[in-house]
């Protein structure tokens, strides 16, 4: 998180990480199309000729709040690593500084050991950086639900009660599931940020409000919490 | 080399950094579009970044300014508007008209990028469409101006409508926003191109730490295990050497006549020993190969009279088990630069073996032919050149055994290693050999290769470089500095 007061800024950083081809960029670009334009920035994707992330892509989310010390803007920025094997030190750098994590696993049964190699790379890299995933908020989001050969939702439901984080499911393909996942994580960030830098104190905006601002902000008025609520696990019974 | 080292920061692209256009903008690339937009609507154009310098400005000055700048209150006025222009607040709408005195105005629009304010652009100054003659703070600004020549020069000043300026502003500001955008693309690309391959770079010297601390661990490791067979050996012949003499005289009755049967284990007892004495020279010789210790005394010699030597030694024993020992050499002069010596024990070593692993009714060939080696790589550039200089005597031993498979034959040189234990019992032997084979040739320059024998059988091709060849063409000599 990035704090400037003289600015009345504040930047928080949330990365999609994932397996190669788990769809990363595809939930970028839903969630572009489901935020309404004058909250988005331009998205910017950094793509090679067969749709392969390169290097990231990234959406700049931006909405104004009014605490008790004035205006402010508040700015999310989403960034997707590249999920190809080779790119492991540009994944490495995009995850500098992160607020939260979606996780994007692919549903698919073929896939479960890609996700959990990326997985183990991700809390490897987070090490790296001097961090570990006790102190990064992160949700993990089922992607590719409608395919065939997929864990079914009763496996799922089973897996996800028995682990810490919250998980989603989604189609991003067709935008499912996508803000869910979103507002899921962007609870939690806020909430763990919160906890931490006292933001409600310093700005006037509880973690409740700044949800709800940010959902009405982006064009999805008083749904917030039942968005983030969309899932399995996590605490959530 | 510290492995420690923590990763690259790019936080300069991976953050929250706001952008500035001077960074991603070219300003003389700017400032042939702000050009073309003046040659194109006749309006001037001034972009400003968020700071307030200024990048570009083209326009050129309209008669009725000149008027006005000629009076020095005129002049200071245009100023103080002017430079309000670049810093008037453009408003919720990021879009708005700043008025002039002289009844001209100006367009501000706000240039943004991911929504934040990153300069603007001012369009003007330019006559409002419903402007008439000079307004009334015309004159109360500048008291000493012709009013009559300020309004005749007024009206030469083309009217534009709103919308028509609005438009060009957008189409400006969309512009302008998107090379920007483009731009900061670019931008990041190339850092993070960058950043990725420093990263990549310092995980990768992260690696090679470790990697070279593991390999200097092993070559301590290997170096003791040489250390401690060479000691080991040693101390193990010495009171073998008592008990093969003592028992030889014992056999040989110098301690008195024995019995049949006594006479029998002691003739075991020194059987054994000798075979034991055998294994252990083995290993002394592994050892010195291994820590490069063992000198060979490299003389001027021909194959022919070794091989000769070779067969004879061998010959008893192949005609014992009747294995037919065949030797087919060519005679022809080619200078080695070996140990003949060692050249025996290597030679002896795979014709016993051949012999040992050929049934009855077998046969063993050995055949000795003078060569020019293979071209070295791919291509056989320079080959008439090379040749002469790049002969090889190349030593074979066939036998029509059992054989080794395709994938055991690289093993086969492993010390200890056999195809099959099974084989140790059938066969003897302790799988010493042929890793002292290998590094004996090896030592001289040579290989050692191993190929299938029709219908069965194995072939073992010896090739040693010519003493020529090891002088012209150092490559082909061993890397003697096994430390």
């Amino acid at each position: 998180m990035q704090l400037n007061f003289a600015a009345r800024e504040v930047a928080i950083k949330l990365v999609y990480y994932g397996p190669a081809l788990s769809g990363k960029t595809t939930n970028l670009k839903a969630l572009h199309e489901l935020v309404q334009e004058n909250s988005r920035g331009r998205l910017m994707t950094l793509e090679t000729k067969d749709d392969r992330t390169l290097f990231f892509d990234m959406l700049p989310l931006v909405f104004k709040a009014d605490g008790d010390g004035g205006g402010m803007s508040l700015r999310v920025k989403v960034f997707t690593v590249p999920g190809q094997v080779v790119h492991a030190s540009t994944r490495r750098l995009v995850l500098q500084g992160a607020d939260g994590i979606v996780f994007v696993a692919d549903s698919q049964l073929a896939e479960t050991e890609n996700n959990a190699e990326s997985f183990l790379e991700l809390r490897a890299n987070l090490k790296e950086l001097g961090r570990s995933l006790a102190q990064v908020p992160m949700v993990i989001q089922f992607n590719k639900r409608d395919l065939p050969r997929v864990r079914t939702d009763g496996e799922l439901d089973d897996l996800a009660r028995r682990g810490r984080e919250p998980v989603y499911k989604a189609c991003a393909m067709n935008g499912q599931g996508v803000l869910e996942c979103f507002f899921g994580l962007l609870d939690r960030s806020w909430k763990h940020l919160d906890a931490e830098h006292d933001l409600s104190t310093k700005l006037g905006l509880g973690p409740a409000a700044f949800l709800d601002l940010a959902a009405a902000s982006l064009g999805h008025p008083g749904k917030a919490k039942a968005l983030s609520a969309a899932c399995v696990g996590g605490g959530v019974p | 080399m510290s492995a420690e080292q923590s990763p690259v920061s790019a936080f300069d692209v991976v953050g929250d950094v706001a952008v500035r256009i001077e960074d991603v903008v070219d300003r003389e690339a700017l400032d042939e579009m702000c050009r073309s937009i003046h040659s194109l609507f006749g309006i001037g154009v001034r972009v400003y970044a968020s700071d307030g310098a200024m990048l570009a400005n083209v326009g050129s000055q309209l008669d009725v300014c000149g008027l006005v700048n000629e009076i020095a209150q005129g002049r200071a006025a245009c100023g103080a508007t002017v430079s309000a222009a670049k810093s008037v607040d453009p408003g919720a709408a990021g879009d708005v008209v700043h008025q002039c005195f002289t009844g001209l105005a100006y367009r501000i629009v706000s240039l943004d990028y991911e929504t934040r304010h990153v300069g603007r652009i001012v369009l003007g100054p330019f006559a409002p469409a419903g402007l008439r003659e000079a307004p009334p703070s015309l004159v109360k600004t500048v008291p000493k101006l012709d009013v009559l020549q300020a309004n005749e020069r007024l009206a030469q000043v083309a009217r534009v409508k709103p919308e028509a300026l609005g438009r060009i502003a957008r189409h400006l500001k969309t512009t302008l926003e998107l090379i920007i955008f483009s731009s900061h693309k670019a931008y990041v690309t190339s850092k993070l191109h960058l950043y990725s391959v420093r990263e990549s770079y310092r995980a990768l010297e992260e690696k090679t730490a470790r990697l070279e601390q593991a390999l200097a661990r092993l070559k301590e490791l290997d170096r003791l295990k040489s250390n401690f067979l060479g000691t080991v050996s040693h101390e193990l012949r010495t009171p073998l050497t008592s008990i093969i003499g003592y028992s030889e005289m014992l056999a040989e009755g110098i301690a008195g006549p024995l019995s049949g049967e006594q006479a029998e284990f002691v003739k075991t007892i020194h059987g054994k020993g000798e075979q034991l004495l055998a294994l252990i020279m083995g290993l002394l010789d592994l050892s010195k190969l291994d820590s490069g210790t063992m000198s060979l005394r490299q003389a001027p010699m021909q194959i022919g009279p070794t091989l000769d030597e070779v067969i004879s030694t061998v010959a008893p024993v192949a005609l014992k088990k009747q294995v037919e020992l065949v030797l087919d050499c060519d005679r022809a002069p080619c200078e080695l630069a070996a140990d003949a010596e060692r050249l025996r024990q290597v030679f002896v070593n795979l014709v016993d073996n051949a012999v040992k692993f050929t049934p009855k009714g077998g046969k063993v060939t050995v055949r000795a032919r003078i060569t020019d080696a293979a071209a070295e790589g791919e291509d056989d550039a320079g080959a008439v050149l090379l040749a002469p200089v790049r002969r090889v005597v190349e030593v074979t031993v066939a036998d029509t055994g059992i054989g080794i498979p395709t994938a055991e034959r690289t093993k086969v040189f492993d010390a200890f290693y056999q195809v099959d234990s099974s084989s140790t019992r059938e066969y003897g032997g302790t799988g010493l050999g042929l890793s002292i084979v290998k590094r004996i040739v090896e030592a001289h320059g040579g290989a050692v290769t191993i190929c299938g024998n029709e219908p069965c059988g194995t072939v073992f091709v010896v090739t040693l470089p010519s003493a020529r060849a090891r002088r012209t063409l150092p490559s082909r000599v061993p890397p003697a500095e096994r430390a």
